[in-house]
């Protein structure tokens, strides 16, 4: 069961809007954002614990953007998605703090993993703290 | 400039639309080494062959002028030798023939001591006799008995009247030798008309002073009188007291008495050009000769030789002095002359041939090589160009089609969630199969758009150690089933010595996979693939995978490693894994390529580096 707060970031919004739906179906309490400026104020307003963000936007670069969320709050998880088909992006992004990355087309299962994996990390973080 | 270059165009072979057609390339290059062969050939022959001829030419020149100038030394040497001889004979008749010794001279006793005298000192005196101013012969010492002959009516009688001295022709007379004549007049100091002395002398006299002038120098040489009958015995042409058998022409190829210097147009050419000989020379430096009555030709001889004719008029005498010479440029000197300039021309041209055959297909074979090394990096760039842009096309492509698909896919996963919460319906089994059509087909999507993406993306290099015998071993284990099946014998010629590289062992497992698959796919069923690993130097490996597959033909091979480019059926190849292989290969410092014939299969080449930087 995952009970962090998930915000995904994509300028796709049937895509973001679906798979939002979808987490929600699982029991997941999800936001959308559909573009970089949108995310910033979603994030205040909504504060999650796991971001899924778009790697590549028409108004931000996602790796800015991580930067920008990890600096804010550094206990916020980044899953990355990655339409470039290269785990080189996603490895730098990684590299730069993200949690994890996916690639797109995002198979749920794969998703939902990496979800569980950050949510436990953020747990075990909250105890030790 | 235009001019040159439309010009070194046509000599040069076109290689433009060629390229591709070996047998029309070969013959532009043939063309070339025939057009370049003869080009050399001519600028190299042509000044040979000038410098030959005006070196025959000059040579020519020089011996006959050489040749002449001799033979004018000659005569001038021989005429003033029997000028002089002819000269004293007459002093010493004018001698004994002093006006005041007339009384003397009747005396035969006196006449008879005198001609003794002479005789002691000139041998060759035959008789003397003395004549008076009536024509009859007064006093003879001699074998005949010709006291109170009447000469009154001779033609030399008359004219040693007129002009005080006489010398006459050689000729036989009641002797039956030949003989001369020298007749002198002297007027009588104590009465009116003159009297006259006169000595015949042995014509051999004469035949001793042209033997001892003669040498071996001249073919002939004799004394010959206005009639050209011969007064010496000739050598070759003739008989003393006959006319001699050497066509004398009318006109003659130069005659000092008529023109000096030499007037061309009394040339007589006719024989010149014939025997290609020129006389026209300076004759005035033989001033001697160009004073006197001389007239030089080449002649026929009856033998066909020809020669060289010098005749000149002795002074104060009826005879001319003639030398005749055989032409050098007929003699074995000349002849071998031209042959040993022949043969160094030969030679010449032989070696210059050769060298010129040599040059001419070496300058073409590097040209041959340069087009070959040109069309092989225009193919390589074209195809490192075609695959860069095809690569970005395919990524920027892909990329936007990864948006659409991630939708599909999550709307089709939506609907199945959906489905899973919903209880039985009709149709409900069929709809949930389309869905999972639909997600089959975005994972097939999605396999091709990562296919795309990595066909541009400039990954790492994951290096680390390989044995390339392992690998090609793994590689296949991959695709054994599919070939057991297909009834396809996969078998390897692996040297065992072959060295461990160091590259990136999954992008070289997807090589020889691309590889692999494509030979089974092009034999079908029934076949033999082979793979073998070899040694080429310490830096480099190389790989073969050989196959009796159906072959491609020039065309598709030229084709094979495009991106998109396929022979498979629609929708079994995508046309990427030889043009990814190629990039991959590529990026590690490798080469492939490809060797086939239709109907006998393919054979790849691969080589790799043994480290990679």
């Amino acid at each position: 069961m995952i009970d962090s707060k998930v915000l995904i970031i994509d300028d796709e919004v049937e895509f973001a809007s679906t798979l939002c739906q979808r987490l929600r179906l699982r029991g997941i309490e999800t936001a959308e954002a559909h573009s970089g400026a949108d995310g910033g104020a979603k994030i205040e307003e909504f504060k999650p614990d796991i971001i899924i963000l778009d790697l590549k936007m028409p108004d931000m670069n996602g790796l800015d953007m991580l930067a920008e969320v990890k600096g804010r709050d550094p206990q916020v998880e980044v899953i990355m998605l990655t339409g470039h088909g290269s785990t080189a992006s996603g490895i730098e992004a990684m590299e730069k703090g993200a949690f994890d990355y996916i690639m797109k087309p995002v198979d749920l299962g794969e998703l939902l993993n990496k979800l569980e994996q950050a949510d436990q990390k953020r747990s075990e973080t909250q105890h030790d703290n | 400039m235009k001019w040159n270059n439309r010009w070194l165009s046509r000599l040069l072979p076109f290689f433009g639309d060629n390229m591709a057609n070996n047998v029309v390339l070969e013959k532009d290059y043939a063309n070339f080494a025939r057009s370049l062969f003869i080009l050399l050939l001519v600028l190299v022959l042509t000044p040979l062959t000038i410098i030959s001829g005006l070196s025959h030419y000059q040579y020519k020149q020089l011996l006959q002028k050489e040749e002449l100038t001799q033979l004018m030394l000659n005569i001038e040497q021989a005429e003033s030798t029997i000028e002089r001889f002819v000269s004293k004979l007459q002093s010493v008749v004018r001698f004994v023939g002093s006006a005041d010794r007339y009384e003397e001279l009747l005396n035969p006793d006196k006449l008879k001591a005198l001609f003794t005298r002479l005789q002691e000192e000139y041998p060759d005196f035959a008789d003397i006799e003395i004549i008076d101013s009536q024509g009859k012969q007064k006093s003879y010492i001699g074998p005949y008995k010709l006291v109170g002959y009447d000469h009154t009516e001779q033609q030399w009688y008359q004219e040693v009247l007129n002009r005080g001295v006489y010398i006459s022709h050689v000729f036989s007379g009641y002797r039956q030798v030949p003989h001369f004549v020298i007749a002198v007049s002297r007027k009588h100091l104590d009465r009116e008309g003159s009297w006259v002395l006169r000595v015949t002398i042995d014509g051999k006299i004469l035949q001793r002073y042209v033997d001892t002038i003669s040498t071996t120098s001249v073919a002939d040489i004799y004394m010959v009188d206005a009639d050209n009958v011969a007064q010496t015995q000739p050598r070759k042409f003739g008989k003393l007291g006959q006319k001699i058998r050497l066509h004398v022409p009318e006109k003659v190829n130069y005659d000092s008495s008529t023109i000096l210097p030499i007037a061309l147009s009394f040339f007589d050419f006719k024989h010149l050009e014939k025997v290609n000989y020129d006389l026209s020379n300076d004759f005035s430096e033989h001033e001697g000769i160009a004073q006197k009555d001389a007239k030089i030709s080449v002649l026929k001889t009856e033998q066909g030789t020809d020669v060289l004719y010098v005749d000149v008029a002795l002074k104060n005498t009826p005879w001319h002095l003639v030398m005749v010479k055989e032409l050098y440029i007929h003699g074995n000197a000349w002849f071998f002359f031209q042959l040993r300039l022949f043969f160094i021309l030969f030679s010449c041209i032989i070696i210059a041939v050769l060298v010129i055959l040599k040059i001419s297909t070496g300058i073409t074979a590097y040209i041959r090589e340069g087009d070959r090394k040109r069309e092989h990096f225009l193919a390589e760039a074209e195809s490192a160009s075609k695959l860069a842009s095809i690569g970005q096309l395919a990524a920027g492509v892909a990329h936007e089609i990864n948006n659409p698909l991630s939708i599909i896919n999550q709307k089709a996963g939506l609907v199945e969630d959906y489905f899973e919460m919903t209880g039985p319906f009709q149709y409900k089994k069929e709809m949930q199969g389309a869905l999972d059509g639909i997600q089959e087909s975005v994972l097939r999507c999605k396999t091709i758009t990562h296919r795309l993406l990595g066909f541009a993306r400039h990954t790492d290099v994951q290096t680390e150690e390989i044995e390339i015998n392992v690998l090609l071993k793994e590689v296949v284990a991959f695709l054994a089933k599919e070939a057991t099946y297909n009834q396809i014998s996969i078998d390897f010629d692996l040297d065992d010595t072959v060295q461990n590289i160091f590259s990136d062992r999954s992008q070289l497992q997807q090589v020889f996979l691309n590889i692999v698959n494509n030979a089974v796919d092009a034999i079908g069923k029934n076949g033999r693939i082979l793979l073998s690993s070899s040694k080429i130097d310490q830096d480099t490996i190389k790989i073969k995978i050989t196959d009796t597959g159906e072959g491609m033909s020039a065309d598709v091979q030229r084709r094979i490693f495009d991106p998109f480019f396929t022979t498979k059926e629609t929708g079994k190849g995508t046309g990427l894994g030889l043009s990814i292989s190629y990039g991959i290969l590529k990026k590690l410092g490798g080469t492939i390529k490809v060797q086939s014939e239709i109907g006998k299969g393919t054979t790849f080449v691969i080589t790799l580096p043994v480290t990679h930087d």
